[in-house]
């Protein structure tokens, strides 16, 4: 790998291994930047243990890491670009969060102070209280403002919806999007809520037990894979040959989810046997990876060779 | 280094932590003492206090949250581990000069006063204020500075091996203690050490303290390079 290159985040064979486990599993990532990411997986998936070495507050075993061409430890020319507030974030005891939005003007060079002030009123925050004394949510919140208003280039908000309620999460989203337009920078949002966050996303990476098993443009992702439903020998015929993600059986009927775009013909052969298509949201295809990658789910017969042979 | 003062002004932006409390330990504690002093009987001369060192407990308990609560909040604002450290020692060398100067000053205030009137000592402790103005700011200095640094070693060590680790390094620590307690028995050399106790002066004993602190804040910079938030 070269310094220097045009992604903002580059990794080769990044490796975390814990005592009996490996959090991340030789991962290759490259990053372009200037959109908004969306780093999507299970609990314990890695994202965490990803973004923490990514800002160096973590460190990995083995393999390459560079952020702006560089090394992100102890690298002040690095990190003041980088902003990550972690999920259960730690404060200094007896901070209020007006001290915590104090303390970040003084470290990002970007902060708008201005910005904060209208978020934080916008969530309801009680910048004056002692933040042992907030709520879950108010504290998620807390992270949510310093993210934001931080500006930084590359910004890593880790599951920031937790003990959000409806309102404040349609807030978040709506001022992400708002400010990224008119600020444009690298956003890298990690979920499990992956249907709310869908539409926001331009670009997926979803991990799994410390592998990256999906990294593409969130639009590619969209139309890749279509459920078929119909008579049992109907859809298998029609699938034939097709990656099978899921099958389910009901009686005679058989619903397949297969990871093939349809062209018109297709579409219009489907439509001529009486089959019927749904499109598969972003979170049922991230799931059905998901269980593929882990072999959790096991489909029977010739279809999960077929399906595996594809997933290679 | 201006991300290392940033890191000290965080610490400012809370007035509690660093001045509203310690005033508040400081105030309440001499209070209690000149309370006893009123209290006890007769025409006692020279009661010594010891609730001068109440304040250098509470940085002893801050040299602990500056490792648990500040320094992941220092992560979370991108501050490399360095800037954190020198930020963080550089600002607490400050206070405690600071708070030394302030001890000297209520030592001078509590020998003109007789002892605040009643012939008790809190700040003025004899041994001690015998020496020169710099030796008695120097031995408070080394004092409160090695309590914060005890704090902050043992909690970075904690940082970095969890309760295991520190259980080990405390167990090592009293294990070289009781080593060096063994080989001065078994070289029968109590008597010289009985001797250099004595020849022991304030500026001495400052110094000691104070290396002992440099080597916490030498081994603290080493364990924190690799600690997680």
């Amino acid at each position: 790998m070269t310094a220097g290159t045009a992604n903002v985040i580059e990794t080769r064979n990044l490796t975390r291994r814990y005592r009996d486990q490996l959090a991340l599993d030789n991962v290759d990532l490259d990053i372009a930047g200037g959109r908004i990411y969306g780093l999507l997986g299970r609990n314990g998936a890695g994202k965490t243990t990803l973004m923490s070495i990514l800002t160096a507050q973590g460190f990995e075993s083995s393999g390459e890491v560079r952020v702006f061409g560089e090394h992100p430890f102890e690298n002040d020319r690095v990190l003041r670009r980088l902003c990550f507030v972690r999920e259960s974030q730690k404060y200094p005891d007896d901070f209020t969060a007006a001290n915590a939005f104090a303390s970040a003007g003084l470290l990002y060079p970007n902060w708008d102070a201005g910005f904060a002030a209208s978020l934080a009123e916008e969530f309801s925050i009680p910048v004056k209280r002692r933040l042992k004394k907030l709520s879950r949510g108010q504290l998620s919140a807390v992270g949510v403002v310093l993210g934001l208003a931080s500006r930084a280039d590359i910004t890593f908000f880790d599951e920031p919806y937790l003990g959000l309620d409806a309102v404040a999460r349609q807030i978040f989203y709506d001022r992400l999007v708002e400010d990224f337009a008119e600020h444009p920078r690298t956003i890298m949002l990690s979920s499990h809520l992956i249907d709310e966050v869908a539409l926001l996303l331009e670009h997926v990476i979803v991990i799994d037990s410390g592998r990256i098993v999906l990294n593409d443009d969130a639009e590619n992702i969209r139309g890749s894979a279509v459920t078929i439903t119909g008579t049992a020998d109907v859809v298998e015929a029609f699938i034939a040959g097709y990656p099978v993600l899921h099958r389910e059986a009901l009686g005679s009927l058989v619903s397949a989810t297969v990871e093939q775009r349809l062209d018109d013909a297709g579409r219009r052969e489907a439509a001529e046997l009486g089959l019927q298509l749904t499109p598969v949201s972003l979170q049922q295809l991230i799931v059905r990876k998901t269980l593929q990658a882990d072999g959790a789910e096991k489909p029977s017969g010739t279809a999960a060779t077929d399906s595996l042979e594809a997933f290679r | 280094m201006n991300r290392a003062v940033a890191v000290a002004r965080i610490q400012l932006t809370n007035k509690w932590i660093y001045l509203w409390i310690p005033l508040i330990i400081l105030a309440s504690s001499t209070l209690i003492s000149l309370a006893i002093f009123a209290m006890i009987p007769g025409d006692a001369s020279n009661i010594i206090s010891g609730s001068g060192q109440a304040v250098m407990w509470y940085f002893f308990a801050l040299g602990i949250q500056s490792m648990t609560l500040l320094f992941p909040f220092s992560q979370a604002l991108s501050v490399s581990r360095r800037a954190f450290y020198i930020g963080t020692i550089g600002l607490f060398s400050l206070v405690a000069l600071a708070l030394a100067v302030l001890y000297w000053v209520l030592g001078l205030v509590e020998q003109a006063t007789d002892g605040w009137g009643m012939k008790g000592a809190i700040f003025a402790i004899p041994w001690i204020a015998e020496g020169a103005w710099y030796t008695q700011i120097l031995f408070y200095f080394a004092v409160t500075i090695l309590l914060f640094l005890l704090g902050f070693w043992s909690s970075t060590i904690y940082k970095r091996w969890r309760t295991v680790g520190l259980t080990a390094a405390l167990v090592g620590a009293g294990a070289v203690l009781l080593g060096i307690v063994a080989l001065i028995t078994w070289r029968e050399a109590w008597a010289s050490v009985g001797a250099w106790i004595v020849e022991l002066t304030p500026l001495s004993l400052a110094g000691w303290v104070l290396a002992t602190g440099a080597l916490l804040a030498l081994t603290s910079y080493a364990t924190l390079r690799r600690a997680v938030p």
